[in-house]
């Protein structure tokens, strides 16, 4: 028998946390790594993104009955470049100065494994409710990453968070967070600490409750 | 002499100074997903050299005829068409689309090309070849030539283009082999188990990024050697 | 789409990515025909916008951009500064080259004689988070001001004492050295040009120049 199809509602929770794409699936990195150098240009990404995602996704969605399967990644590679390019432009002309600071990752996100793989598991299958909420969690958990990983090392790599001073200016400001070895070092812990955490919970009653109570409601 | 002067520099500049993986951080995925033994890491990383190569020259020729603001291909068919030849044509807006296609169509080329004509070369890296296309660094190469493609007064030639994506690939194969190396290794050790696969792996990525910002500046000392050597 | 099928061919197959593509393709050039001409405007005003602190009285509305080609054959770009009185100001030359992380572009202002200079404003660089990216700073980028044009800036790490004498940020000498470099270098390559244009062209005279 096949496996139901998971509805609206799991999707959108499944993309926040429990699927998390970047604590949980390792996917799209690179703009991870390369943007999270500060808040502003993390959180810029992390719109672009979701522009993309969520309309890839439905437009996907909407034709899902005409793709034929061996052209089908075809399909999502135009459907997203040409999304890609209009948040491109859409950046140069309105947010000029983040999309100077963003280069090359802009054009990056066509190849953001999340994306083409959001077309693939859900939008190619679902409805475009469906569709639009997993696009809907899932950004949202992306933009949930980049923030988090940004927090961490523009508050430590400059004593700011979004170009506001959080930290006395006396704060050393640790250079190496900014710089790339900063990136790989706080998502390598942070991923640890996700992890480290997620066990924990797992043991403890309460999570069980928790988990027991969601399965009973399905 | 100058023109090679600046051909090793861009070669330096994008295999060690600014390597693709640890200082723009494209290829990341294969980086962490290809990088448990050496000899496959090594594969892949011929593989996207070869790759990023191929598209790029492609990748140039298209930017450098068509794509580029002030291009001739279309300013050409413009006033054959009988429109007014002051007006500047600029199809940059189709670069992406055109890149991804170019990317995911040579790909293909290859891998049947290899296959057929270098069985023996297809068993050592062809496996990797269809996991390529998704690979940012390929795109990342092209989109580097594009951003030197720009400005009229200083366009990059297809020697530097080409020499910009070997150099990127070869930094790719040094990371994605010392990554390698060093995760053999790691398997023998003790590690946290809530650090284990990718976290370790993102952490030694962040020392050997450390490693490589030795690098920064290197080329002034490279340029001024070059200098002395050929006079 | 009967006949399509009956072809069972290629068509049949591909018509979905066919239209997408036409699609697809009508929807860029929108976007390209309302946002470009803001996008460019916007990469415009940046240079435009600072040529006022790079030349004293310089109104970046009257400026105007020329071509000429250096020593090394090559065309590049400068602004003439035209202040609001329509005297001539100064030049604004754009010059670019590798500094300690990444490439660095620079606008050099200088005054109409080509003796000295009179600002420097960074339009892009990826030095070290502060150390190297304090060449971004004023109180770097002043220390260039009025030193002479016509000999080569020399960074020192202690006070400056001869004229050609930039003292260069501390724990960042080689971004310090590639900014010096940078200038030398552009100077080098276009102050006789410039200088040559500069006699030859009545003020009037049309020569090849395009209005900003």
């Amino acid at each position: 028998m096949a496996r139901e199809e998971p509805t609206a509602l799991e999707r959108f929770i499944n993309g926040v946390l429990p699927e998390n794409p970047i604590y949980r699936q390792l996917l799209g990195m690179c703009p991870v790594l390369a943007v999270t150098s500060a808040m502003k240009p993390a959180m810029t990404m992390a719109g672009a993104t979701a522009f993309v995602l969520i309309c890839a996704n439905i437009v996907i969605s909407l034709m899902r009955s005409l793709l034929k399967p061996h052209l089908r990644i075809l399909v999502f590679t135009l459907t997203i470049a040409t999304f890609v390019t209009i948040a491109d432009k859409f950046l140069a002309a309105y947010v000029y100065e983040m999309s100077k600071q963003l280069g090359p990752y802009v054009p990056l996100i066509i190849v953001n494994c999340l994306i083409i793989s959001r077309c693939e598991i859900c939008a190619s299958k679902q409805s475009v409710g469906v569709a639009a909420a997993d696009a809907v969690g899932m950004s949202l958990g992306f933009a949930l990453a980049l923030a988090s990983i940004a927090t961490v090392r523009e508050i430590l790599g400059s004593g700011m968070w979004f170009g506001l001073r959080v930290l006395p200016g006396s704060w050393p400001g640790w250079g190496i967070m900014v710089l790339p070895p900063g990136a790989f070092l706080s998502l390598g812990l942070l991923l640890g600490a996700a992890e480290w955490v997620s066990r924990k919970r797992a043991r403890t009653n309460l999570w069980r409750t928790v988990r027991m109570l969601w399965s009973w409601r399905r | 002499m100058e023109t090679l002067t600046s051909l090793i520099l861009i070669f330096i500049g994008a295999a060690l100074i600014n390597n693709f993986v640890l200082h723009y951080f494209v290829g990341i995925c294969p980086f962490l997903g290809v990088s448990r033994r050496v000899d496959t890491a090594f594969g892949m990383g011929c593989a996207v050299t070869f790759v990023i190569s191929i598209s790029a020259l492609l990748n140039w020729t298209a930017t450098y005829f068509v794509l580029r603001p002030g291009a001739p291909l279309p300013a050409w068919v413009w006033q054959l068409a009988g429109g007014n030849p002051e007006t500047q044509i600029d199809l940059s807006v189709l670069s992406y689309i055109i890149y991804i296609f170019v990317i995911a169509s040579s790909v293909q080329f290859v891998e049947m090309y290899v296959r057929k004509f270098f069985p023996s070369l297809y068993r050592s890296f062809g496996v990797y070849l269809p996991l390529i296309t998704t690979n940012c660094a390929i795109l990342f190469g092209s989109l580097e030539i594009m951003k030197r493609l720009q400005d009229p007064t200083k366009l990059w030639g297809l020697h530097e283009a080409l020499t910009l994506a070997v150099g990127g690939g070869i930094g790719f194969t040094i990371a994605i082999s010392l990554m390698a190396g060093i995760r053999e290794e790691l398997d023998m050790a003790d590690v946290p188990a809530p650090l284990k696969g990718a976290g370790i792996a993102l952490i030694v990525a962040g020392i050997m990024a450390m490693g490589f910002m030795g690098f920064t500046g290197v080329e002034k000392g490279v340029a001024s050697a070059i200098g002395a050597l050929l006079p | 789409m009967g006949e399509t099928q009956q072809k069972g061919g290629y068509i049949g197959q591909a018509w979905l990515v066919i239209v997408l593509g036409l699609l697809y393709g009508g929807v860029l050039a929108g976007v390209q025909t309302t946002l470009s001409g803001r996008a460019a405007d916007n990469k415009k005003d940046e240079t435009y916008s600072v040529i006022p602190s790079l030349v004293r009285g310089a109104d970046e509305t009257k400026t105007i951009e020329l071509m000429v080609e250096g020593k090394n054959g090559k065309e590049a770009r400068i602004y003439k500064a035209i202040g609001a009185d329509a005297g001539h100001k100064g030049w604004v030359v754009p010059a670019g080259g590798q500094g300690f992380a990444d490439r660095i572009e620079l606008l050099i202002g200088l005054d109409p004689a080509l003796t000295a200079l009179t600002g420097l404003y960074v339009l892009e660089q990826r030095e070290t988070p502060a150390l190297g990216d304090r060449i971004t700073e004023a109180g770097f980028r002043d220390r260039f001001n009025g030193k002479p044009a016509d000999q080569p800036i020399v960074m020192v790490k202690s006070e400056p004492k001869a004229e050609n004498e930039v003292r260069a940020l501390t724990g960042a000498t080689i971004s310090s050295e590639s900014v010096s470099a940078i200038v030398n270098d552009a100077l080098a390559n276009l102050r006789e040009p410039i200088g040559r244009r500069a006699h030859s062209a009545a003020p009037g005279e049309a020569l090849r120049e395009t209005t900003g």
